[in-house]
């Protein structure tokens, strides 16, 4: 009845003069389900991943990473607006050269002039970018010419190629300087953008759906799906029955628990990808009460690496995740080319965990099943966001090995607001953290190393200048190799020092409707190659009608 | 009359005003940090997130932010929503239509279906189709909205494709409609949560009129119409109803506050895009202004709903006006 319904409103609509011909390259409609509105429509002052979701494929940067993910120099890295670019013999510049094809969606043409504004603007203070500090290595833009962008930097840096691409999408001069800077943020302009991205803004309706149509006359080549549509719905099990029941297309976090009612419906698939999330029980080194005390407890690193081989990181995997995740590696994820797998984690061992206690004079003296030093329990509380079912679970497995050994845990599950901004303060004994990493293994600077402490993400205060000393030598080393043995030895240190017990690496878990043809999910943003993604003319639906648009004048809009 | 209204409107100022404060003081000393959740990209570290909240002036003393906002709000100026980038005026106009027009529509529902099952009831008082209106609207208003709400959308959506899974259009085809398909597509939307949430008021309206209707019946004039050879079914509805009135304009006066609660839950569940949701969502992310903001509008529904049971009440009421 409800595709009945579905069919007959899209009969009235090509009833009403709607052009349903999907043009021979491409057609069909992708409905995404997601879980919220983008904080933003513009690029500078996108923070969510909705909202990069949608600006990604509106707006284009000069080039994108690829997906290798490698961010030193300019390896693997995919052009968009800069058709080819050519470095300075010092490296302090880089020419880009700019496709003379490219056009705003309002037909105006891409000129270098657009990159030295949009420079100016994630740097301009009123706007508080959180892409600021990334591109401050960039020193200026200059514009010889329309088509050539020269991006000047202050010294040279293995990852000045990424920063002064992958971290700024560009915008329109010639719209955005109409409007004084301080406006942006609450500019009409900024829900209605206008990029040079193969998809073109067409609508954004709070709460119920964001939509893009294919730009037919795209400088990249037109898309091959006509339409994307993101589907907002908060509840994740209304947002499953949605995708279940075939209302969309696409569910980008299915979760282990759905994994097996995906899997009997015939009409969908489950597509498994390296993601780059990793989580982790994070000690905090310093006295949460007063941060200039060392933990009585954590700032020990062999009662940190006691505990660690106390608790069975596999069986936590395979009993939160199943298969769909591995236990994670130490401050690293497998999916960055410094990733090393030999180095070996902890042993899970109890009895050697209970010796090691022993000797450390945390003994159960008087009989509670409770070890004790000094009058104390050896006790503690694990902090955990209540939103995430896989954290909560994690922390009661880990509540339960732990008391085996004569550890008593208690667990408090606050709102993810709430764990945000006591994780922030360090104000936790220890946490379960979940890092979306960067795709950068530079971001271990802002994670682990003492630079993370303050301002940072390094809120559990690890502190090893050993660690530091390679991490930095690894960030400013050229060579891939070099850098690669550097980073490996700054995993093998802090996986002895145990700051954290390393979780889970999820895969990342994809829905899909059957007719939908994924090509290419790139492990930080699987919507990166959306505009190849196709679906048979033989096997589109009802909802798959619709109308592409074009930026070129030259050819009509259907 | 007059008098009436100016008393009632100063008082209603007072009470908004009161809501104001209160919800202000509660919202900003609950924990958690507004740009937790709303920033999940890797790079943006505590650094970051305290140069958004000293954008906003949330680094400054409590008393301070108070004063700023109620000199903004006397000025008309709801806010910024952090968590949707847009000011709380332009979410709320987008928001506020929807949830009205779901309450309005089970509000009616309810009534005319609450009262219909409480005459019934009555008129067949005793048989076994009283015994089952009665057990069923017990069964309904025990039950747990959100639970309610759950099952409708299993049964009608999921089980039996019947309806769409939740939203208040289908986002794929109504852009393209024609203007009265886009009606009958928003109307096939409204129907599972407005369904919803008229079986739980309609249930209590049902329960609460029954015992109304069923404390007139045995009174002196209905005694009295019966004596002078009136239809059981005319005495029924002309004479007891109306006299059952008091009890319905009591209820009118406080559906609006269980309404606006129950939209929290039906929105939730069923996507709809209402204030109840956006409500939510704003606790959630500590969206202080979106949050102020929804419960304003909440409580001036409410103080309005209670102007409307009061002016209801002297029009039912003869002796209220010699008041």
């Amino acid at each position: 009845m409800r595709k009945a319904a579905a069919a007959l409103l899209l009969l009235t609509a090509a009833c009403a003069g709607g052009d349903n011909t999907s043009p021979a390259l491409g057609g069909g409609t992708l409905v995404i389900a997601t879980g919220g509105d983008p904080n933003s429509l513009l690029p500078p002052l996108v923070g969510t991943t909705q909202g990069r979701q949608v600006t990604d494929l509106v707006y284009d940067r000069l080039a994108s990473l690829g997906d290798s993910l490698n961010t030193l120099g300019d390896g693997g890295f995919i052009p968009q607006l800069a058709q080819s670019w050519t470095w300075a013999h010092d490296s302090l510049s880089i020419a880009f050269h700019l496709n003379p094809r490219a056009k705003w969606h309002d037909g105006v043409p891409v000129t270098s002039s657009d990159v030295r504004f949009t420079l100016g603007a994630y740097r301009d203070s009123s706007l508080q970018s959180t892409a600021a500090a990334l591109i401050s290595s960039i020193d200026s833009v200059s514009a010889p010419d329309s088509v050539t962008a020269v991006v000047w930097f202050h010294s040279r840096a293995p990852e000045q190629f990424y920063n002064a691409t992958d971290q700024m999408s560009i915008i329109p001069e010639h719209i955005w300087k109409k409007i004084p800077i301080a406006s942006w943020r609450s500019s009409d302009q900024a829900n209605h953008p206008i990029g040079s991205g193969q998809f073109r803004f067409a609508s954004w309706k709070q709460g119920e759906s964001v939509t893009l149509v294919a730009d037919t006359g795209n400088y990249r080549g037109r898309p091959k799906l006509d339409r994307i549509i993101w589907s907002i719905a908060p509840d994740f099990n209304a947002a499953l029955a949605r995708f279940l029941g075939g209302e969309t297309d696409f569910f980008e976090a299915i979760r282990a628990d759905a994994v097996a009612q995906a899997q009997s419906n015939p009409n969908l698939k489950l597509v498994a990808f390296q993601g780059i999330d990793y989580s982790f029980l994070q000690f905090n080194l310093r006295d949460p009460r007063n941060p200039a005390k060392p933990n009585r407890l954590f700032a020990d690193r062999e009662l940190r690496r006691a505990l660690t081989m106390a608790v069975d990181r596999n069986s936590i995997v395979r009993s939160v995740y199943d298969s769909l995740a591995e236990p994670a590696l130490a401050g690293s994820l497998r999916a960055y080319p410094t990733a090393d797998r030999s180095v070996p984690p902890i042993p899970f061992d109890i009895a050697a965990a209970g010796a090691k206690l022993d000797s450390l004079g945390w003994r159960d003296s008087n009989g509670d099943s409770i070890r004790e030093k000094n009058g104390h329990d050896l006790a503690f509380n694990i902090l955990v966001p209540s939103s995430s079912k896989a954290r909560t679970r994690m922390a009661v497995l880990i509540q339960e090995q732990l008391r085996r050994v004569g550890v008593t845990v208690g667990i408090e599950p606050v709102e993810f607001p709430v764990f945000s901004d006591r994780s922030d303060k360090s104000d936790y004994d220890a946490e379960i953290n979940s890092i979306h990493a960067d795709p950068s293994p530079s971001g271990a600077r802002q994670d682990w190393a003492t630079a993370g402490i303050k301002g940072g993400n390094n809120t559990g205060s690890y502190s090893n200048p050993v660690f530091d000393a390679l991490v930095d030598s690894a960030t400013a080393a050229y060579d891939p190799a070099a850098r690669n043995t550097l980073f490996r030895k700054a995993y093998r240190v802090i996986n002895d020092d145990a700051p954290a017990i390393w979780l889970a690496e999820p895969k990342a878990m994809v829905g899909v409707q059957r007719r939908i043809h994924v090509t290419g999910l790139r492990p930080d943003a699987w919507w990166q190659h959306i505009a190849d993604w196709w679906i048979p003319a033989k096997e589109r639906i009802a909802r798959d009608a619709s109308g592409a648009v074009t930026t070129d004048p030259a050819k009509k809009n259907p | 009359m007059l008098s009436l209204l100016v008393s009632r409107g100063l008082q209603s100022a007072l009470i908004v005003a009161l809501v104001v404060t209160f919800s202000f003081l509660l919202i900003h000393s609950a924990p958690g940090d507004p740009f937790a959740g709303a920033l999940d990209n890797p790079r943006v570290n505590p650094a970051i997130r305290a140069n958004l909240r000293a954008q906003y002036g949330l680094d400054r003393p409590l008393p301070e932010q108070y004063v700023k906002y109620v000199a903004q709000l006397a000025r008309g100026n709801l806010g910024w929503s952090f968590s949707r980038g847009r000011s709380v005026r332009a979410v709320l106009g987008d928001v506020l239509p929807r949830t009205l027009l779901l309450m309005a529509t089970a509000l009616v529902a309810s009534f005319l279906i609450g009262v219909g099952v409480a005459t019934v009831q009555v008129s067949r008082r005793g048989s076994a189709l009283d015994g089952f209106l009665d057990r069923a609207s017990l069964f309904l208003a025990s039950m747990p909205d959100f639970w309610l709400a759950i099952l409708i959308l299993l049964a009608f959506s999921y089980w039996i494709p019947f309806f769409s899974i939740g939203g208040a259009v289908d986002p794929v085809v109504h852009d393209m409609l024609p203007p009265y398909a886009r009606f009958f597509d928003s109307l096939w939307h409204l129907i599972l949560p407005a369904v919803t949430l008229t079986l739980l008021y309609a249930s209590g309206i049902a329960r609460f009129q029954r015992g109304a209707l069923l404390d007139v019946m045995p009174l002196d004039f209905i005694r009295t119409a019966r004596s002078k050879g009136l239809r059981e079914r005319q005495i029924l509805l002309h004479h007891a109803m109306r006299n059952a009135l008091l009890t319905l304009i009591t209820l009118i006066g406080l559906s609006f506050p269980a309404l606006l609660t129950g939209a929290v839950f039906i929105e939730k569940v069923f996507a709809w895009p209402g204030m109840g949701l956006a409500m939510v969502g704003a606790i959630g992310a500590r969206d202080y202004p979106l949050v102020i903001g929804c419960v304003i509008v909440g409580s001036v529904l409410v103080v309005l709903g209670s102007l409307l049971a009061d002016l209801l009440y002297r029009w039912a009421d003869p002796r209220l006006r010699q008041l």
